[in-house]
């Protein structure tokens, strides 16, 4: 019966309400301000704890290695000429997978004197880091490419945000091109040691220290999984087996591109 | 006769391009090369470039990002190149406006560029206008001055009139004097001003000076022929007056043009003297800001000054931004701002905090310009290199130039010091047998090495050994020596000190790049203090211009690094670094702060920057 079911709690209530009619109202308004306070913080830890608003892929690389035709493949199916880029370029993509989502490619210089500064103002806004290589003259590059790939996987706001990094091995087209497992292989090798000379090297002159964080496990060989972020190595070709006119092939590096 | 013409987005996606007959190469790397070479460099004064056979001229469009490139062979000598590419950068903006003001690269994607129509007649036309330098058709004697003139004028009369008629008759070929031309009328009697020669500097300029030339020959003529009825009234000339020489106005002191009245701000202007007065530091900010170079920032956009303002958004825009731009803009929001009705002293005080905000945005592109020279252009590793060295089984030698009293041989101590840490041995060469004591340093510091790093710690062996023939002796045959015997004890780094040396002192400067050329170092460390001042641009030009003139190859070794030294006795004064990085365009290696073996610093950029920002 009601009245059964709301006699257990009515003494309790009676008892509360008279109890807080006691109290000082100073003293209620205190605990109201507390619990308001309590509830804000905790609704503000949550917003800023959730990650910034990151909707970008960045096309990184060397010189020369096929980032600006990658774009341009990418974006609108088009041969377009390219020369040595000296500013970024964005564009919006849209993804090719179900829920069609769009998000900004953004195509990085590569030469040396502009690629810290790029890399350090769209850096934090990266969900995906697009590492392209040009497979067919790996093997001089070698070194220069894992320098490359070391600033990047030691950045503080990269490791931060964990973006998911796609070494696209390009021109694969030219008979020479190395696949993308050789390359992988290569690369570890050379990260093993770049890793023990760049933590070995000197700190900076106002005691900031150089190479801060070691990459991987200490003790076994570097490998890739190791990495807090997820690395795939896929085959590409700007250019296209066809030449100019045909199309690119450039599919796994969409459908990689569609998974994010 | 072009071999190439492009038009490309600063983001590198070619618009549009065009390829002369018969050319077969393609021109991406030229284009590539003029990119690395100049326009990253940022350092050209002018806007050509040669690359093997071909010679390459750019222009940038700040505004829509574009670059027009145009390519010729270098033999050839085409006057009308740079008209032409202003020509076809405006005719290309003007039909592609509204694709190209579009932020976002789609539509440069999406877009095809047909511009090959108006680009060949853009080239007829400068052709042909190159072609028509026909020289000056005769005058026939009906034409000339001569026959203009009556005998009886050129009869001698009372007064210096004859003198001054032969005079004028025979001075042909001096410049007109156009000013007095005017001030003395109805004087056509005295010499006639001839035609200004203008002197043609080079050959670019050749067709507008053409133009001048063709104007001021219409503009004789024109007098010429309202001369001769006047002349007629006048029977007898009067006895002019010595004609005065015009005023000079000299450029360079003060503003131009501007007299001691237009300096006089003593009634209306008070308020922007008053104001630029009240800022002496952002003006000397400002000074310093347009001498290092404004042009560096391309596209900097002042930022829209707010609502208030949007009329003057036009007249800053994303232009470069200059001085000279700055003061208009800054006089006409003062005008604006008193003009409606605002006190005099808020919009003095509007104008400063406009001041502010412009220097801020300026310092900001400043900091970022000088961190960008000072990052390494390659990788900065040499532990990296020395493994790569002991990999192929030789020594990787590091050589130390400097000039007297850097620091070589105590930062060669620090160095070794760091190698043995990391695990290498070292051979310490020691080719500076000039100095009294220098042999006897390195066995010094030899003895300590070893004393800190015991052979027994590192298999039987000492990690330091010092090779070494006395004093007097050829510097490059000892190096050689020294390499040898490294490679047959299979030592891993050898580091060569030279003696100090004057960059001016011919005979020593010639023996160290012997010494350079001969023994092929690894790595060339140029050694410079932190208190050099503008000395450093000078001993830098002259190390490397010493170095690329005495050696033998058509690819000489230069100085690949620098070692900034004494850097703890300088407080904020680090601009030697950025004189230092700027001029060589090589990394600083190290950094010496301290004389123990631990005080060894890699450069901070921003660090460095930041410090030389804060004054």
């Amino acid at each position: 019966m009601e009245k059964d079911a709301n006699n257990p709690f009515e003494p309790y209530m009676e008892t509360l309400r008279q109890q807080l009619e006691d109290q000082d109202p100073v003293f209620l308004i205190g605990i109201i301000v507390a619990l308001a306070v309590v509830v804000i913080t905790l609704f503000l830890k949550y917003f800023l704890t959730s990650k910034t608003v990151c909707s970008a892929v960045l096309l990184v690389g060397l010189c020369d290695s096929g980032k600006t035709l990658l774009f341009s493949r990418l974006l609108s199916g088009n041969y377009k000429r390219t020369q040595t880029s000296i500013t970024d370029s964005s564009a919006p993509y849209k993804a090719k997978n179900d829920k069609g989502s769009t998000w900004t490619l953004i195509d990085l210089p590569g030469h040396d004197s502009l690629r810290p500064q790029y890399l350090e103002k769209f850096k934090s806004a990266a969900r995906a880091i697009v590492f392209v290589v040009d497979s067919a003259i790996f093997q001089k590059e070698v070194r220069d490419v894992a320098e490359f790939l070391y600033v990047l996987l030691t950045d503080t706001v990269i490791c931060r945000n964990t973006p998911l990094l796609l070494v696209a091995c390009n021109k694969q087209d030219i008979t020479m091109a190395k696949s993308a497992k050789l390359i992988q292989q290569q690369l570890e090798k050379e990260l093993n040691t770049l890793r023990v000379t760049r933590s070995a090297a000197l700190s900076s002159q106002d005691g900031s220290v150089g190479g801060s964080l070691f990459l991987g496990k200490k003790g076994k060989d570097f490998e890739f999984s190791q990495l807090p972020m997820k690395v795939e190595f896929v085959e590409c070709s700007a250019r296209g087996s066809k030449g100019e006119d045909g199309a690119a092939d450039t599919e796994s590096l969409e459908l990689s591109l569609a998974k994010l | 006769m072009l071999d190439f013409f492009t038009i490309f987005s600063k983001g590198g996606i070619v618009l549009w391009c065009f390829q002369g007959a018969g050319v077969t190469e393609s021109f991406t790397g030229p284009v590539n090369a003029l990119i690395r070479s100049v326009i990253l460099q940022e350092r050209s004064g002018n806007n050509s470039y040669t690359h093997e056979a071909l010679s390459l001229k750019y222009k940038l469009d700040n505004e829509f990002e574009l670059i027009f490139v145009v390519g010729f062979q270098k033999i050839l000598t085409l006057t009308y190149v740079d008209k032409f590419i202003d020509d076809v950068q405006l005719h290309f903006r003007d039909r592609y406006k509204n694709e190209l003001e579009q932020k976002g690269s789609l539509k440069l994607l999406n877009n095809s560029f047909e511009f090959g129509n108006e680009f060949k007649m853009l080239l007829r036309e400068a052709e042909a206008s190159g072609k028509a330098k026909s020289p000056a058709p005769m005058r026939s004697f009906k034409e000339s001055e001569k026959s203009q003139k009556t005998v009886k004028s050129m009869i001698e009369t009372k007064g210096g009139d004859k003198g001054k008629e032969q005079s004028g008759k025979k001075n042909k070929n001096t410049k007109k004097d156009a000013p007095a031309a005017e001030a003395a009328k109805g004087d056509q009697v005295k010499a006639p001003p001839t035609v200004q020669k203008v002197t043609v500097e080079n050959g670019n300029q050749g067709l507008t000076a053409d133009e001048i030339m063709l104007k001021k020959r219409e503009e004789f003529f024109r007098k010429h022929m309202a001369a001769p009825p006047e002349k007629t009234s006048s029977k007898s000339p009067k006895p002019q007056k010595p004609r005065e020489k015009p005023r000079r106005v000299w450029d360079i002191s003060g503003k131009s043009g501007k007299s001691t009245k237009t300096l006089d701000y003593s009634d209306s202007r008070n308020g922007e003297d008053s104001t630029n007065e009240g800022e002496p530091n952002q003006d000397v900010f400002f000074d310093q800001v347009s001498a290092v170079g404004l042009c560096l920032f391309s596209s900097k956009k002042a930022g829209g000054f707010g609502g208030m303002f949007g009329m003057l958004k036009g007249l800053v825009g994303s232009k470069n931004l200059t001085q000279a731009d700055m003061e208009p803009v800054l006089d006409k929001m003062r005008d604006h701002l008193i003009g409606t009705s605002s006190a005099k002293g808020i919009s003095d005080q509007m104008s400063s905090y406009v001041c502010l905000a412009v220097a801020s945005t300026v310092k900001q592109a400043l900091q970022d310009s000088l961190v960008q020279i000072l990052q390494p252009k390659r990788r900065v590793d040499i532990l990296r290199d020395v493994m790569d060295a002991q990999i192929q089984r030789r020594p990787f030698v590091i050589t130390f130039c400097g000039v007297n009293g850097v620091g070589k041989s105590t930062n060669l101590a620090k160095i070794s010091f760091w190698l043995i840490e990391n695990g290498f041995t070292v051979l310490i060469a020691a080719c500076d047998t000039f100095r009294a004591g220098a042999v006897e340093q390195l066995r010094t510091h030899q003895r300590r090495l070893n004393s800190l790093h015991p052979p027994e710690k590192h298999g039987g062996r000492p990690v330091v050994q010092l090779y070494e023939k006395g004093y007097g002796k050829d510097a490059a045959g000892i190096a050689m020596e020294a390499i040898a015997y490294a490679r047959n004890q299979s030592f891993d780094v050898v580091l060569v000190d030279t003696a100090g040396r004057m960059q001016d002192n011919a005979p020593l400067m010639t023996a160290l790049a012997k010494l350079i050329a001969v023994n092929m170092p690894d790595l060339v460390l140029f050694v410079g203090e932190a208190l050099v001042g503008n000395e450093a641009v000078d001993q830098l030009v002259k190390f490397n211009q010493a170095l690329a003139d005495h050696s033998m190859s058509d690819k000489p070794r230069l100085i690949d690094g620098i070692v900034l030294t004494k850097f703890d006795t300088i407080d904020d004064k680090v601009g030697a670094a950025i004189s230092m990085t700027y001029i060589t365009g090589q990394p600083i290696v190290f950094v010496g702060t301290g004389q123990t073996y631990n005080d060894l610093r890699s450069l901070n950029a921003r660090a460095v920057v930041s410090a030389l920002m804060k004054a």
